[in-house]
């Protein structure tokens, strides 16, 4: 192992062909790295990258689009509510305006009908007054004539005579 | 060196065959003399390369968005050397331009390193000091270009040779330690860190396995057969160590290239 001491130093001495063959394959691998290896992996982070962003982005969107569907159906639910409220209110008050309004056309209608009633009942009262009266004359001057038998014939001494019977009825009365 | 089979055989007569310089400085097997002339260790580095493109460039081209196991490893390594070296040293703003460099710097070297313990390679790709020089040179060329773009050329080397703050008869002693540790200490301590690391790491395993394969089957008196297995246990263990290493030196090549850089950097923020 002698010439191990002298060929030492020879380690330290670069040699011409090992330089050129370290320069053209570090060359070749540094073209590799430059314009295939780095760009090519580049190129997938910035996609997963985006497409990580882009799903977050979707997905705050979804739920921005949910929210704001959910505040307009409330509001709508909320005037619906308002509105049916109102509606039955409006019912409400038109039902006792109708029964108001029956009440008070049926009460009219009754004391209409009262009103024709008692009208009728008075004039058949009448009626049946002057038709009695009549009948109630004849009837007392046949039954005088029957009993006086004559001369009672003449109408002015037959019209006395039912006055006076008349009033006497009445005088009792 | 002219009969090494020989010389092989006598050794092995007489003691184990333990590693020499000459493991890293081997015969021109293809074109010798001419400057494309390739050793041993040439010949691990290409087909070492080759077959790092080919591993890389197929996972790159079937890079998906979502990644299967391979795929997530070699993006961890990316995202390693992005996030732990990088962005880490200089921040996302400049480390952004540096991000290839750097990359290709760690895979490379750690790919290189890694053949010292791949069967059939058993030598590190980065164990002739020419590799990690070109390495270390790429790093001179981009600090150096870094501090001219940045700052201006005078203006970088004012503020690197004369460090604001300091008393004007320090900068005799200063001045040329500066001027050196610009032009020689970081590409040669860069290189020697990583050309040492990985000659002596092969001898380590080597020793190791030269004594086990002695111990255990060329030696006369089989009564020491059992250092044997001390020794096998021992070659194992700086196996892994070299593992271990390749990563470690890997990082700290990487790390220390980005450090060199940022210094370049005027000191803002």
């Amino acid at each position: 192992m002698t010439f191990a001491e002298q060929d030492g130093i020879n380690l330290f001495i670069p040699k011409v062909y090992d330089i050129v063959w370290s320069l053209i394959i570090l060359l070749v691998i540094a073209v590799f790295f430059y314009k295939f290896f780095m760009p090519k992996f580049q190129a997938v982070f910035d996609e997963r990258t985006a497409k990580i962003e882009g799903g977050i982005a979707k997905a705050e969107q979804a739920q921005k689009d949910a929210a704001e569907a959910k505040a307009k159906y409330e509001a709508q639910l909320s005037t619906a509510r308002v509105e049916a409220a109102k509606i039955r209110d409006d019912a409400r008050a038109e039902a006792s305006h109708i029964v108001a309004d029956a009440r008070a056309r049926a009460e009219a209608d009754a004391a209409q009908i009262t009103a024709n009633a008692q009208r009728s009942l008075k004039s058949q009262q009448q009626q049946a007054m002057v038709s009695l009266k009549g009948e109630v004359g004849a009837l007392a001057t046949a039954l005088a004539g029957k009993i006086l038998g004559a001369k009672l014939e003449d109408s002015a001494v037959q019209s006395s005579m039912i006055d006076s019977m008349l009033d006497d009825l009445d005088a009792k009365k | 060196m002219n009969d090494a089979l020989f010389s092989g055989l006598t050794l092995a007569a007489d003691g184990p065959e333990f590693p020499t310089v000459d493991d890293f400085l081997l015969p021109q097997i293809i074109f010798p003399g001419t400057p494309f002339a390739m050793d041993r260790i040439i010949m691990v580095r290409i087909i070492a390369t080759a077959i790092m493109l080919v591993v890389l460039g197929v996972s790159a081209a079937r890079a998906k968005l979502i990644p299967g196991r391979w795929q997530g490893a070699v993006e961890w390594v990316i995202e390693f050397v992005r996030d732990q070296i990088v962005y880490q040293v200089m921040g996302k703003e400049r480390g952004r331009r540096y991000l290839p460099m750097i990359t290709t710097m760690f895979f490379t070297i750690l790919v290189f390193n890694l053949c010292g313990i791949i069967p059939g390679f058993n030598i590190a790709a980065t164990a002739t000091i020419t590799m990690p020089l070109v390495f270390a040179g790429w790093c001179f060329v981009q600090y150096w270009v870094a501090g001219a773009r940045e700052k201006g050329l005078g203006h970088f080397l004012k503020e690197e040779l004369f460090p604001r703050g300091v008393p004007a008869p320090i900068y005799i002693l200063l001045t040329p330690i500066q001027l050196l540790e610009l032009l020689v200490i970081r590409p040669v301590s860069l290189t020697l860190r990583l050309f040492a690391n990985m000659v002596a790491g092969h001898i380590t395993v080597a020793v190791c396995l030269a004594a086990t394969q002695w111990f255990l089957i060329e030696i006369p008196n089989k009564l020491w057969s059992i250092l044997g297995i001390g020794t096998f246990a021992a070659g194992l263990v700086m196996t892994l160590f070299e593992i271990l290493v390749a990563a470690l030196q890997a990082f700290i090549f990487a790390m220390l290239t980005t450090a060199y850089i940022n210094m370049s950097y005027p000191e803002t923020e």
